[in-house]
C-alpha cells in the first residue's frame, strides 16, 4: 500500500554565498501492506516529520520513488496530487488542524465538498462518520466548544469521510491527556479492523508504538531495522 | 468542487468581515455609478438630438443650393429633368424667394408680404398637406401661412391699438376676417433707372392657409405663388425674381433653391452622396446624422474612459480587501490545501469573491445611477426655469441609460475586479501547506 525506494531529502538553509544543505533524510526505504498498522519511532529531529510529509506530498520530492496503493505519486502534478491526497489519504495531526470558524460538521463536511458530493449525500454521510467517531450531538459545535479529545475525534472523523484506504498521522496523541489517548488509540485499532484501513503513525509515546502490528525506527535520517510486534 | 458550494463558501467568507466588504463594495458602485451616469449625459443628449432632428420635416429631404459649374447659371430645368429621374426621389421642390418685399392689401388690411414662388403641384405629390382651402390651379391663386394673418395692419389704424406697451402686436390687431377667397392686391415695384420707380397691382385670390411650421417656435408669415405668377412679375420688372434693381437683357431663369423628397432615410444619405460627386451642392440632415453620430461615439467612448479610471481606483480597495483576506484565511487555506483543495479550487475561491464584490458594485452602481439620471431630468429642468428663467424643451433628456451602458459597466466592473483579485488569488495557491499548518504565515 505504501512502498518507498532509496528516498532522500535535504534542505538548503541561508541565503545565496553561504548556503548549507542539511541532509535529512539518506535512502530511506521500505513498504507497508494493507490493512497494516504501522508505527514510526525515533528520537525527535530524525525526520520522521519529513518522510511523512514527502509521502503526503506536502515536501517537493528530491530523489527517490513513492507508490501508494500501486500508483507512482513522485511525477504527480500539484494538482493531481492533491485530488489523489483528497480521495486516497486521510490526516490526523498533532494539533488537530481545524477549521475554527467552522463547526464540527462543516469541518467534516469539508473533504465531501472538495470532492464534489452532492449536499443530500453529504449530509448522510458527515452524520454518519461522526456517529462513528462519537461525536453525536456535538455536530453544531465550534472546535474552541470542543475538549482536545474531541477535536482529535473531528478530525479523525474528517479524515474518514471519505474512505480513504490510508491514514496518515503525525503524534496524533500528542496533544492529549493519557485517557482520551487511550479512547483514540482504540477507535484507530477498531478503524483498522472493520473498514481494513492501512495506518502510518509517527510517535515517540510507547504505549501508541505498541498498537502497530510493526513498527519503523528512525535514526539521523535512516530507518533502522523495524521490529514486529 | 461544485459551483454551488464555492458560492456557499464564498458567502461565508464574505459575512466573516462584512464591514471590510460593504466599504469596498461601496468603492465599486461609487465607480461604476461615476462612469454610468458620466457616459449617460452623452447618451441622452445624443438621444434627444437625434429625436429633434427626426422629427423635423426636413429629414427626407435633400436641399440643393447650386451647382459647380463655370457658367455660374444655377439650376435651370434641364437640371430638374436630372433630379426627377434619379431613383428614390419622390418629389423635387422648388422655390425661389421673390427679390422684393411687395404691398399687399385685403380688404381694409395691409402688410408688407414675404413671397416665395414654389411648385405647388410637386409639393402636392410630395405629400405636403394645407391646413385649409385647395392648392391653387391658376396662376392668380395664392396660399398663405398660417399666421399671416397676424401680419395685416388695419389701414389707418391708430400706433396704439396695434402695438402694446413693449412694442408686441397686440392680438386684437390681427386680421379677424376669414382667408380663404379673399381677393388679395399684390403691388409690384420695378426699377425703371436708378431714380425712377413704377408699380403695378395685381389682384389675386387666396384659395389656401398652409400647416403649422414643424416647430412650435416657428412663424409662417409667408405668401406663397406659383411660378406662373412669378414669371408675370419678372416679365414686368425684366429681372430675375423681380428685383428691384435695372433690368438685365440677358436674363436666364434659375431656381433658387430645390429640395428633393425622397422616401426613407437611407435614400437620403445616398442621394445626398450621389448629387455631391455630380457637382452639386446638396445637404440633407441625414448625412449630417453620421457627423453627429460619430462625434457622440467618441464623446461616450471618452467618457466611459473616464469612468473606467474611476472603477480602476475602486479596484485598489479590492486588491486590498482580497489580499488581507488571504493572509487571513493563510492557515485555513493551508488545512484545505493538505486534505486535497487543489490550487485550481482555491484561485475559484477568491476570483469568485472579488467577483462578487464587483458584481454587487456594479448593480447597487447602476441602481443608483438610474437614480440619480431621473433625479437631473426632473431636476436641472426645474433649476435651468427658476434660476436662469430658461425653459427646456419638452422631451427633453439629459441622461438616458440604455441598457448597452450597463451591459458595458458591467463588464468593465467585472474584467477590472477580476484583474485585481486574480494576483490575490493566486498568492492564496502559492501558500506552503507545511508553513500554514505550522501557523508560520
Ligand atoms: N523547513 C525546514 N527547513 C530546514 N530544516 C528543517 C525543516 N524542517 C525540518 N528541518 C530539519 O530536519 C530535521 C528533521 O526534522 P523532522 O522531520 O521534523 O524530525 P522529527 O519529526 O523526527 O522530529 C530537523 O533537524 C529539522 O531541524
Ligand atoms: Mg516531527
Amino acid at each position: 500500500m505504501i512502498e518507498v525506494k532509496d528516498l532522500s531529502h535535504q534542505f538548503e538553509l541561508g541565503k545565496k554565498g553561504k548556503k548549507t544543505t542539511i541532509p535529512v533524510l539518506k535512502t530511506v526505504s521500505f513498504m507497508i501492506n494493507k490493512g497494516e498498522i504501522v508505527t514510526l519511532v525515533g528520537r525527535s529531529g530524525s525526520g520522521k516529520s519529513t518522510l511523512l510529509h514527502l509521502i503526503s506530498g506536502f515536501l517537493p520530492r528530491q530523489t527517490g520513488t513513492i507508490i501508494l496503493n500501486g500508483q507512482d505519486v513522485t511525477g504527480l502534478t500539484e494538482t493531481a496530487f492533491s485530488q489523489f491526497r483528497l480521495g486516497t489519504i486521510g490526516f490526523i495531526f498533532q494539533n488537530f488542524q481545524l477549521i475554527q470558524s467552522m463547526t464540527a460538521y462543516q469541518n467534516v463536511e469539508l473533504p465531501l465538498i472538495l470532492n464534489g458530493v452532492s449536499e443530500t449525500a453529504r449530509h448522510v454521510q458527515t452524520l454518519n462518520t461522526l456517529a462513528k467517531v462519537g461525536l453525536e450531538g456535538f455536530e453544531h459545535h465550534y472546535p474552541s466548544e470542543l475538549s482536545g479529545g474531541q477535536q482529535q475525534r473531528v478530525s479523525v472523523a474528517r479524515a474518514l469521510v471519505l474512505n480513504p484506504l490510508i491514514i496518515l498521522a503525525d503524534e496524533p496523541t500528542g496533544s492529549l491527556d493519557s485517557e482520551t489517548e487511550r479512547d483514540l488509540l482504540d477507535l484507530i485499532l477498531e478503524l483498522n479492523a472493520t473498514l481494513h484501513i492501512t495506518f502510518l503513525i509517527i510517535t515517540h509515546d510507547e504505549e501508541v508504538a505498541a498498537i502497530g502490528h510493526r513498527s519503523l525506527a528512525m535514526h539521523d535520517g535512516q530507518l533502522i531495522d523495524g521490529e514486529v510486534n | 468542487m461544485r459551483f454551488k458550494d464555492q458560492v456557499y463558501f464564498v458567502r461565508e467568507n464574505m459575512k466573516k468581515n462584512k464591514m471590510r466588504i460593504f466599504m469596498t463594495v461601496l468603492a465599486t458602485a461609487m465607480g461604476t455609478a461615476f462612469l454610468i451616469v458620466l457616459a449617460s449625459v452623452a447618451f441622452g443628449l445624443h438621444g434627444t438630438l437625434i429625436k429633434e432632428i427626426l422629427q423635423q420635416e426636413t429629414i427626407n429631404q435633400v436641399n440643393i443650393y447650386g451647382k459647380e459649374d463655370a457658367e455660374g447659371s444655377g439650376i435651370t430645368d434641364q437640371d430638374i429633368t436630372y433630379f426627377e429621374s434619379l431613383d428614390n426621389v419622390r418629389a423635387v421642390k422648388k422655390s425661389n424667394r421673390l427679390d422684393q418685399a411687395p404691398q399687399v392689401v385685403i380688404n381694409d388690411y395691409a402688410a408688407t408680404a414675404d413671397v416665395v414662388a414654389v411648385d405647388f403641384e410637386a409639393l402636392e405629390k410630395g405629400g405636403t398637406t394645407l391646413q385649409s382651402g385647395r392648392y391653387p390651379r391658376a396662376a392668380n391663386e395664392v396660399v398663405v401661412g398660417v399666421d399671416f394673418d397676424q401680419t395685416l395692419v388695419e389701414i389707418g389704424a391708430d400706433d396704439n391699438a396695434i402695438y402694446d406697451e413693449e412694442n408686441e402686436r397686440r392680438a386684437t390687431s390681427y386680421y379677424q376676417g376669414k382667408l380663404v377667397d379673399q381677393t388679395l392686391t399684390m403691388t409690384i415695384e420695378r426699377q425703371i433707372d436708378p431714380d425712377t420707380f413704377e408699380e403695378k397691382a395685381f389682384p389675386l385670390t387666396i384659395v389656401g392657409v398652409k400647416e403649422e411650421p414643424a416647430e412650435e417656435w416657428q412663424r409662417d408669415q409667408s405668401v406663397t405663388i406659383s411660378y406662373a405668377l412669378l414669371q408675370q412679375f419678372s416679365d414686368y420688372t425684366q429681372t430675375q425674381n423681380a428685383a428691384l434693381y435695372p433690368p438685365d437683357e440677358n436674363m436666364t431663369f434659375s431656381y433658387q433653391e430645390i429640395a428633393l423628397q425622397s422616401d426613407n432615410l437611407e435614400h437620403v444619405t445616398a442621394l445626398s452622396e450621389t448629387l455631391n460627386d455630380e457637382g452639386y451642392f446638396a445637404y440633407s440632415v441625414a448625412a449630417e446624422l453620421k457627423q453627429i453620430n460619430l462625434l457622440f461615439t467618441i464623446a461616450k467612448a471618452g467618457l466611459v474612459f473616464i469612468g473606467t479610471i474611476a472603477i480602476i481606483i475602486a479596484s485598489i480597495g479590492i486588491f486590498n480587501t482580497m489580499t488581507m483576506a488571504v493572509t487571513e484565511r493563510a492557515p485555513d487555506i493551508g488545512i484545505m490545501k493538505a486534505i486535497g483543495a487543489s490550487p485550481k479550487t482555491i484561485k475559484q475561491i477568491f476570483l469568485l469573491e472579488s467577483s462578487f464584490i464587483g458584481i454587487l458594485g456594479a448593480l447597487i452602481g447602476t441602481a443608483v445611477s438610474y437614480l440619480i439620471s431621473m433625479l437631473v431630468n426632473v431636476g436641472l429642468p426645474l433649476i435651468l426655469g427658476t434660476v436662469f428663467e430658461d425653459t427646456v424643451p419638452e422631451g427633453f433628456k439629459f441622461s438616458s441609460i440604455p441598457p448597452s451602458l450597463v451591459l458595458i459597466a458591467f463588464l468593465i466592473c467585472l474584467i477590472v475586479t477580476l484583474v485585481s483579485g486574480s494576483r490575490p488569488a493566486k498568492k492564496a495557491t502559492r501558500i506552503d501547506v507545511l508553513s500554514a499548518l505550522r501557523r508560520e504565515l
